[in-house]
Order: C-alpha cells, then structure tokens, then sequence
C-alpha cells in the first residue's frame, strides 16, 4: 500500500494495539489476531476509497472470512437495533428496560420504529393468530442478518393463554428465535441478559 | 324513566311485536322483542332518546341463542337492554347499524364468537379471530383444544 506523504495518512500496525486487545472484542479464540486498521480524520470523499484500499489490501493476505466476519459481527452486535413495538404486558418491562434505571442503550441497543432500520426484533407479548401475518411481515421486512428473541412465556410457548382458541404457542411456529427469555413478565434485568446472550452467539456465528 | 313507563311508551305503537318489558337491576328496563320486528324496535327506541348502542352480544342457552342490545340515554341518563331469542338451528337477525351505526364491530364479533348471522350487515367480518377461522368459541360446545390441533385448524394466515 503506497500514501503519499500529503494524504491523510492510513497507518497499519502488525501489532495489537492495546487498547483493542483489552477489549478482546476482535480477538477470537484459535485465530490470529485482527491487524488494526487506523484511520485519521477524512473527509468523506477521502474515507471511501482509502478504507476501501485499506481492506481490499488486508483481504488479499488475510482472506475473505477471517477479516470481514469478525468485524462485523464486532460491529452487529455492539448495535443491534430492536424493532420498537409491543403486543401485550411484556412489552411494558420491554419499555423500562430502556428507561434511566436500566439504560439498555448502553449496549448499543436502540429500538427503531421502522423494521427496515431493525436486525432484531423482540417479540414482547401474546401472539395471536390474528396478528401472526402481521408479525411474519415484519420479520421479513427487516434485512439480513436478522435476530428474533421471544420475550416472556406467552412467546415462548403461548403462556397462561396456550389452549386458548386465539394465541399462537409460541412465535417459534412463525418465525426463527435465537433466545427463549423466560418469566411472565421477565424482568428488564432478565430482558438485558437475554441480549447479552444473543451478543454471544452473534461473536460466533461464522457464515 | 320506569319500567311500567317504558312498557306505557312502547306497546301502543309495536303491539305484540314486543313480548314483555322486564324489570332489569340499574337499567330502565329490558324489552324483549320478536326478531322479525327488530329494525322497528330499534327505530322506536332510538326515538325515545336512546342515542348511544353500549354494546351487542350474543349468549349460547344451548336449545337457543339470545342477542341483547345495551342503550344508553344521555337524556335520562339510563340504560335500557333489548333483547331477542334466536333458535340455534337459523340464528339471524336484522343488523342494527341503520340505527346504530357503532353496532357495525360489535355485531362482527357477537358473529364470529356465537354465530349469530345479521342480515344486511354491510361489513361483516372476522375482527378478532383470523379470517377463515374455522370456530365459534364462545359456543358451549367449543372444547379447548390442543394449541397443535388448533393450529392445523387456524393457521390460514
Ligand atoms: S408472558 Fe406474562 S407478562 Fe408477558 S405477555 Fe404473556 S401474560 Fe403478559
């Protein structure tokens, strides 16, 4: 890679830098380990095509899968972004989960109310079957790569409700969940553990 | 406004088309009516100020179906209860919404869940239960299934 003494300058160390390797985020187990890409101030015009040399670069020696994959998931799950919706008395722990006292923005979770902005969503509530399309439609609105976490026992399973004529037993008939959250309702305490699991899981997807 | 008052308002116009007029607790009274007379039982209370249609439902005795009509008078500030016996085999009646325009939901639901039919409804649809769903369940002979059962059954989405 050539920079020309009077571009902004891309600098790439062999090393780890520490403040990464305290994080541990790009470290994975049995792989070596990440080159840290440092990118100085940019304008936009100047960021694109440098961050693309810069990677284009990395991919030539690293390959595809080794590069690309643990930076994204890094990148995924540090922001997922929960649909912002509620179907019944979940959805209010769903809500104070956001609230000062437990702050879920700290995990880099911010709900959207649009599923075309989501790569989560949390199913907080009863599912009917009056609502089952409805719900599938989001779920497929929403882009790759996607998440579906069933929230409280009515999503898990149907809940107190499970042999009534109108709910669904468990949104796992309609769409793939990731993580089972149990408690009717589970408390905003166990709504973040179960996206602290989903962050598990995105660390080591590999496809 | 009385019950005795009521039946005294009521009966010289619908005759026999009314069977009895009732006392009923917190209300004015509740009349019931042949179903054949509906439409002209609700014009003729509609008349008597009762402006606001509360709620219609449906109730399963087993060898019969009832529908009820709950009405509210702002002027009085009383409720007053229709109500009317359909047999289970031809359970229909006339549709309220001419009068009452807000009987549109409420007679979709009392459909869906009893099975009840109202003749030129303009809009009769499921509203709670999926379009195609195959059950009445506020029958007494609806059983609580097995949600897989059920779902064979409910699943047109
Ligand atoms: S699990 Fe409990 S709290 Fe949650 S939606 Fe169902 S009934 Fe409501």
């Amino acid at each position: 890679m050539t920079t020309p003494a009077s571009a902004p300058r891309l600098a790439r160390s062999a090393t780890q830098p520490e403040s990464f390797r305290a994080d541990g985020d790009l470290l994975m187990a049995g792989q070596p380990a990440v080159p840290f890409v440092e990118i100085e101030a940019l304008r936009v015009k100047e960021f694109i095509p440098a961050a693309k040399e810069a990677l284009t670069d990395l991919i030539a020696e690293q390959g595809q899968s080794k590069l690309i994959r643990p930076v994204f998931n890094w990148a995924g799950r540090n922001s997922l972004f929960p649909l912002h919706w509620g179907l019944a008395c979940c959805a209010i722990e769903f809500a104070a989960a956001f609230g000062a006292r437990w702050d879920a923005e700290r995990f880099g979770v911010v709900p959207r109310s649009s599923p075309r902005q989501c790569d989560l969503m949390i199913v907080n509530g009863t599912v009917t079957w009056k609502v089952a399309h409805k719900l599938i439609t989001l779920y497929e609105q929403m882009p790759e790569p996607k998440w579906v976490i069933a929230m409280g026992n009515c999503a898990t399973g149907g809940g107190p409700f499970r042999t009534a004529y109108s709910v669904v037993p468990g949104v796992d008939k309609l769409v793939p969940v990731d993580v089972y959250i149990a408690g009717c309702p589970p408390r905003p305490e166990a709504m973040l553990d179960g996206i602290l699991r989903l962050e598990t899981l995105i660390r080591e997807r590999k496809e | 406004m009385q019950t005795d008052e009521l039946e005294r308002t009521l009966r010289p116009s619908l005759g026999d088309r009314i069977t009895s007029v009732e006392a009923f607790p917190d209300t004015a009274g509740r009349v019931r009516f042949r179903r054949e007379a509906a439409l002209d039982v609700f014009r003729s209370v509609h008349a008597l100020g009762f402006h606001h249609l509360s709620t219609v439902g449906g109730i399963d005795w087993v060898d019969h179906r009832e529908v009820f009509y709950i009405l509210w008078s702002d002027d009085t500030r009383q409720y007053v209860v229709l109500s009317t016996d359909v047999p289970a085999s031809d359970a229909h009646v006339e549709s309220a919404t001419p009068v009452w325009p807000s009987a549109n939901w409420h007679e979709r639901e009392t459909w869906e869940l009893v099975d009840i039919t109202f003749d030129h409804h303009p809009d009769l649809r499921h509203l709670l239960t999926p379009d195609g769903y195959a059950f009445h369940p506020l029958l007494r002979s609806f059983k609580l299934h097995e949600p897989e059962e059920l779902e064979v059954k409910a699943r047109h989405v």
